[in-house]
């Protein structure tokens, strides 16, 4: 049958649908509704299309060919009226596409993913999901201001899940059992790229990328990397072991480090470009202190607050006498403050012109430093240091908070008459950092950045590019001091924009912000989708009681037991689609350019009937009705209908079934148009995230089924099945799609055993074989080689087995062999 | 296996399973793919939907003897009998293939004379089916139509599991239904690679490719290929591994990949043996029962962290390909192999398993033409034998493998242990839908475990009334060699006179009852039938 579609002449099969026709010639109509067995009762309609000689579009997947029929499948027409039944699907469909956790990291984390794992006891594969954007889960499992914890959903059931604690959790467990996580590196570009700075912006960029295989040397001035993770956090939090081994993991990703080179003096932004470096990355932080430029504060006892932190880092710095005082109110100021009391400074207090509530530190931090023994004195600000012979002098002014300016911001302003004294053995000033004083030294290169009014560099924020092309900036030097997952952020977007100049390539696409979802403030969220969760609050983190915590530089918080892991794991909701990665709905409407916070979604739950299910996990309000899940099932086993339809004629009190003789074997899982059926073990969801597809075949009864696995690192995610692959052409059961937990059970044998004084104990593969070699060589003298015999395996491969027979016959010398073919 | 390469000249499935499409009329004989094969069964159901008829000769009432047009509710184990009475029939009835037989079959005349006594009222008395519907049955497979005969482990796991399968083949070439599209004798294969175990020669009586232990041609060729000289002495058959050990025959075993110790017939026999034998090497991914017993057990990767090919039961060749890692230190099995050998002194150095892929292909005929390049993206039929050879999905068409296909009659034979006063009732058993084997792979994930949380003795109304026994109560089945405990469920799926189990869950050891008596030819035990009695408990399990 001749036919034309899109002006292309076509020859068909006679009685096959216009659908099935443009389908085989490789032109794509859009449908949600349509499989091998038919439509919905009340059909999506996208596959309309336009047949000459008809007013109006017809649906192609019910329309048969006819001779000499010509037809058109784009056109402005097509388009508005597909993207109206879009729009239509869209309004019903309620859920989240991404968690909240997810959308509120800086980093955008896979949260709910790693959590996942976790709960499943994969932690190395919960590791290296984290590392998928941030290297330094060891440290930003420590001190994250965490972000996410502030919009976890379960805050409308009991407590938010204590995510950062799970982050740390992994990382610690991953360190203490010696795990290798095996991160490939792509192959090597011969790119050279220059990062200056070894703190955590600089280690983050340097990784990224050497993953993607340049050749990347980081300068640091210091002795040691690590930037302010180092120098600026204490041990207490950030204990040095722990900081040395993830610094340890991230340069195992092949990066070249020079150490003790300071910009400016050894090297400059020009002598590196001459070098070859062909993108150079500034990631040096805010290294310098503001002054408080009052008389007396060049004093030796007037310590800088990143000097003193430095010096506890280093173990250095003497005695700090038997009281002190810390002016600024921010995080540094805390940990000057506590790390004071570790140096038994009995008395110690932190200076500040305004509220406590209205300190630049996170409250977390306020709290626990008056926890620890801290005294605030606020309201008041320095005017003079006086240098007396036990001491200084502190001269103050007491505060009042000025009439709002043009911004509503309020000033302190001093209360004349109202000085005060107070004295103090030392005096720490923490009152602002920046990332130079006024400019950059070095050169000309160096002496044209263009600097923030705070002397902090400017780069562009969507680029990290400076002023200089080639030369881009993160971090801290950028924006001052921030969060520690804030510069990670920041240096992997400036690595993708590095990856991409030196690779002539446009950046890949950043992330959609297409997003469902259930409620964007905890106030738009219904609290019927919260019906049946019991209350299980958060585990408590493990700490040292602060008395004895003050005593050392010991790590306070101890971190979780495996077993706390797994309980707070579970906690989590999986808010975010499991079916993020395989859903047509979502496709397809930002194939036409919809969003759905523009064009309306679901606001509230219809459906919370739990309908049970071994395998299978069934969210009705997620459902479009396109019935793909029963017209997909060769069984007959899923009964899904619809009580009526509403005005705009969608389907309404939808019904779904699971029949008595389904056989749980999951292809309406795989069949369904959105996230409404989703494979219960299936936890950690995928979130635009590379995953493997790797072919292979199911391990289990004779059949012989062809398997798709889904592999995400070193983990099996997934087993799905391709339809056009004999012999099963898509077909699996239920143990050919779900029993594949045992590959990463943690029963599996990891090392050779032999029996010694009648145990089974662990030994080398070296010794193990020998042994066996021996063993079989006596018997072999002593009784000939047919009295050994040899099991083979019906289980294993053809080349696995061909070896096993030649190793009996010829090693061995016998032809006992065999195997369980008859068994 | 062994039978069909006796009659045919090839062992395996002689068509594929996408010929099912095309049948008109099944056979399903000691077969439930339903449970046992679900992709196989699903596509029967398909078959059933588009108007194929068939005919079910099984003991249990499954859902495909519920479907089917013709169901043979037969004794257990008399299968034989049955099929020579049908034969019978068909010669008497002149209903046969007189072409086939003359221009491709041999010894059809002891055929003729062996089931000439298999009278219709004799079948009856041995098989329990009424002799009318015995009579249709031969009936409709004789007449004319693509008609395939599928069997299982309900044939093969008897002693007389290969008179069976040469009396299907026998059946088949009187009727003329091999080598045609949608026809053929269907041996369905349990494991995912079994057919390619017995294909590279993991047997004790050929070499790789089926060739028999007197062939000095190739001997020849494999002592050239090996570099070495090869044993002619027979070897064992793994079912006589156990009594050879309590000979002293039998010093040092090396197990690869099996647990015989919960796998095997009569367990405690094989246990005790595991416990006698002087050294015993277990190679697996799991510490299993019988790793547990051994001296070295050496760890291994899992199909999903190595490369190789398996060939599936249509004799399919297919990749597997390495998708993560191996745990810890576990080493994928060929590796183990070639360290091992290197140890004893003999040099097996390979790059890969393609490496070891491209040797075996030279040697076995019907591997020759199939290279990992051509199975990148499907698999290939074998025999292939040459690399622009498309690969063969139905065997036997014109010629049989051997030339003429062989009739080689048997008489019935019944089964070694029937039910008497003491073990009145027959045990036999099946797979579980959702498990597999003893579950060390399935019982890994707990949805699993919901779906199947535990085994059911099934035990027709009219004997749960007998023994007094109530739904869900605990009951223990005694055999001669054992028992087991497990609960009951009340159904006629079951026939009277005979209690049916699944054997895939671990704590329900059922091979501790039964019968480790060998076929002659196969030397394959006799799992599927032994006499038991039963033991009746309440609600709560028996300490």
């Amino acid at each position: 049958m001749n036919i034309t579609i899109n002006g292309y002449d076509i020859v068909a099969e006679e009685g096959i649908t216009i659908l099935e026709a443009a389908k085989r010639a490789d032109i794509h109509i859009p449908t949600l509704c349509y499989v091998n067995k038919g439509t919905s009762d009340i059909p999506c309609e996208l596959c309309v299309v336009s047949v000459e000689g008809v007013d109006s579009p017809v649906r192609s997947c019910i329309t048969p060919l006819r001779e000499g029929m010509r037809v058109t499948t784009e056109s402005k027409e097509l388009q508005a009226k597909r993207a109206e039944r879009m729009t239509l699907l869209m309004e019903t469909h309620f859920g989240d596409c991404k968690a909240p956790c997810n959308l509120t990291c800086p980093g955008q984390i896979n949260v709910q993913g790693y959590i996942a794992h976790v709960a499943k006891g994969q932690y190395e594969e919960a590791l290296r999901l984290v590392m998928e954007r941030n290297p330094f889960p060891f440290s930003v499992g420590r001190v994250c201001p965490r972000f996410c914890e502030t919009r976890c959903r379960r805050i409308l059931v009991d407590e938010p899940v204590s995510i950062n604690h799970l982050k740390r959790f992994v990382a610690d467990w991953c360190m203490a059992h010696k795990v290798d996580l095996r991160i490939p590196r792509d192959p090597s570009t011969g790119k050279k790229i220059a990062v200056i700075g070894g703190g955590p912006s600089g280690l983050t960029g340097a990784y990224y990328l050497a993953r993607k295989g340049h050749d990347v040397t980081v300068f640091e001035s210091a002795p040691k990397l690590g930037g302010m993770l180092r120098y600026g956090i204490p041990d207490y939090k950030i204990p040095q072991d722990v900081l040395d081994y993830e610094i340890t993991t991230i340069l195992r990703m092949g990066i070249n480090v020079r150490m003790s080179q300071k910009w400016g003096e050894d090297f400059t932004l020009q002598s590196l470009k001459d070098q070859g470096y062909e993108a150079i990355l500034i990631a040096t932080g805010t290294p310098v202190d503001e002054s408080l430029d009052i008389p007396g504060c060049a004093l030796p006892k007037v310590i800088p607050a990143t000097k003193f932190l430095r010096n506890m880092s280093e173990g250095k710095g003497g005695n700090y006498g038997r009281s002190a005082v810390v002016f600024g109110g921010n995080n540094v100021a805390m940990e000057v403050a506590r790390s004071l009391l570790r140096k038994e400074v009995g008395q110690v207090t932190i200076i500040y012109p305004r509220a406590q509530t209205e300190m630049p530190a996170n409250q977390r931090n306020i709290r626990v430093a008056e926890k620890e023994g801290v005294q605030f004195l606020l309201m008041a600000s320095p005017v003079n240091f006086i240098d007396t012979n036990n001491g200084i002098t502190v001269q103050l002014i007491r505060t009042k908070l000025g009439e709002p300016d043009e911004k509503g911001i309020r000033y302190p302003e001093a209360i004349p008459g109202s000085t005060v004294n107070i004295n103090a053995d030392t005096v720490i000033v923490a009152q602002g950092l920046s990332a130079c004083r006024e400019k950059f030294d070095g050169g000309q290169l160096e002496a044209t950045l263009e600097l923030t009014p705070k002397f902090n560099i400017k780069a562009n924020p969507r680029t990290s590019l400076t002023n200089h092309p080639g030369i881009y900036a993160a971090g801290d030097v950028t924006s001052g001091p921030r969060s520690v997952i804030q510069a990670v952020v920041a240096a992997r977007r400036a690595a993708e924009n590095i990856h991409a100049q030196v690779m002539g390539i446009t950046k890949t696409v950043a992330e959609s912000r297409f997003n469902f979802t259930r409620g964007k403030g905890f106030d738009d969220v219904d609290l019927r989708n919260f019906e049946g969760i019991n209350i299980k609050l958060r585990e408590k983190m493990p700490t040292r009681p602060p008395q004895i915590a003050t005593q050392d530089f010991s790590e306070i918080k101890l971190g979780f037991s495996e077993q706390m892991a797994i309980t707070e794991a579970k906690r989590c909701l999986s808010c975010g689609c499991r079916a993020f990665d395989r859903c047509d709905l979502k496709e397809m409407a930002m194939d036409f350019g919809l969003d759905p916070s523009r064009t309306g979604m679901g606001t509230k739950p219809v459906y919370t009937e739990k309908i049970s299910h071994p395998v299978i996990l069934v969210d009705l309000n997620k459902c479009i009705y396109c019935k793909r899940c029963q017209n997909s099932c060769d069984y007959d086993a899923i009964e899904i209908s619809a009580d009526g339809v509403d005005d705009k004629g969608r389907p309404v009190g939808l019904n779904f079934k699971f029949k008595e003789n389904c056989v749980s074997c999951g292809t309406c899982v795989d069949n369904c148009s959105t996230g409404a059926l989703n494979k219960k073990d299936m936890l950690p969801p995928i979130i635009g995230e590379p995953v493997r597809e790797v072919r292979s075949t199911c391990p289990y009864c004779g059949a012989g089924c062809q398997v798709l696995l889904k592999v995400k690192g070193n983990t099996l995610m997934e087993v799905t099945s391709e339809p056009d692959l004999a012999p099963n052409y898509g077909a699996l059961c239920v143990k050919g799609r779900f029993a594949h937990n045992f590959v990463q059970h943690k029963d599996r044998l990891t090392t050779p055993l032999v029996r010694r004084g009648g145990q089974l104990v662990e030994t080398s593969w070296e010794d193990a074989l020998n042994i066996v070699a021996k063993n079989f060589f006596d018997l072999k003298s002593m009784y000939g080689p047919d009295s050994i015999a040899g099991f083979s395996c019906a289980r294993a491969s053809n080349e696995e087995n061909y070896l096993m027979q030649k190793f009996m016959r010829t090693a061995i010398g016998t032809n006992n062999i065999d195997h369980c073919a008859r068994l | 296996m062994a039978s069909l390469a006796l009659t045919f000249g090839s062992g395996a499935m002689t068509n594929s399973i996408a010929d099912m499409k095309k049948t008109d009329l099944f056979l399903m004989i000691g077969s439930n793919p339903d449970t046992s094969h679900p992709t196989i069964g699903m596509r029967l159901h398909q078959a059933l939907d588009r108007g194929a008829k068939m005919i079910v000769v099984d003991p249990r009432r499954t859902r495909l003897a519920e479907r089917a047009d013709l169901w043979l509710r037969i004794l257990p184990g008399t299968d034989v009998a049955l099929l020579n009475g049908m034969m019978k029939v068909i010669l008497d009835e002149g209903l046969w293939n007189k072409k086939f037989v003359e221009e491709r079959t041999e010894d059809f005349d002891e055929l003729q004379r062996l089931v000439a006594k298999y009278t219709p009222e004799m079948v009856e008395q041995i098989t329990g089916i009424p002799e009318d519907q015995m009579r249709q049955a031969a009936r409709m497979f004789a007449a004319d139509g693509r008609h395939a005969i599928f069997h299982g482990m309900g044939i093969t796991h008897y002693v007389t599991g290969t008179d069976r399968v040469k009396s299907i083949a026998n059946l088949s070439m009187l009727c003329g239904k091999v080598g045609v599209e949608g026809g053929g004798c269907n041996p369905l294969r349990g494991q995912n690679n079994v057919q390619g175990a017995c294909d590279m020669g993991a047997l004790f009586n050929t070499l790789p490719g089926y060739g028999g232990l007197d062939n000095d041609e190739l001997f020849a060729k494999y002592e050239k290929v090996w570099k070495t000289k090869l044993p002619r002495r027979p070897g064992k058959p793994a079912t006589e591994i156990w009594e050879n050990i309590f000979k002293g025959h039998i010093r040092g075993l090396y197990v690869f990949g099996e647990d015989p110790a919960v796998a095997d017939a009569n367990i405690s026999h094989v246990q005790a043996a595991l416990e006698e034998i002087d050294f015993l090497v277990v190679q697996d991914i799991f510490l299993t029962e019988t790793a547990k017993m051994a001296d070295v057990v050496l760890p291994a990767a899992c199909f999903a962290e190595k490369d190789g090919t398996f060939t599936c039961t249509e004799r399919r060749v297919q990749r597997i390909r390495k998708a993560v890692d191996a745990p810890g230190e576990a080493k994928p099995d060929w590796k183990i192999f070639c360290e091992l050998s290197k140890k004893m002194g003999y040099e097996m150095d390979y790059d890969s398993p393609e490496d070891v892929f491209n040797e075996l292909r030279q040697l076995l005929p019907q591997y020759t033409g199939i290279t990992y390049g051509r199975l990148e993206k499907e698999g290939l039929q074998w025999p292939v034998p040459s690399e622009d050879h498309p690969g063969t999905p139905v065997l036997h068409i014109g010629k049989f493998t051997r030339g003429k296909g062989l009739f080689i009659p048997e008489d019935y034979i019944p089964p070694v242990e029937l039910p008497d006063e003491e073990y009145p009732l027959l045990f036999t058993t099946g797979r579980d839908l959702a498990r597999y084997n003893f579950s060390s792979m399935t019982g890994k994930t707990p949805e699993i475990d919901e779906i199947s949380p535990e085994c059911f003795a099934e035990v027709n109304p009219l004997d749960a009334e007998r023994l007094g026994l109530k739904e869900k109560n605990w009951v223990r089945l005694t055999s001669r060699r054992g028992s087991v405990e497990m609960r009951a469920t009340i159904t006629d799926r079951s026939q009277e006179g005979t209690i049916f189990c699944t054997y895939n869950h671990l704590q329900t050891l059922v091979n501790m009852l039964t019968l480790d008596a060998l076929d002659r030819l196969s030397r394959t035990p006799e799992y599927k039938l032994c006499a038991i009695k039963v033991t009746v408990f309440g609600d709560e399990q028996p300490d």
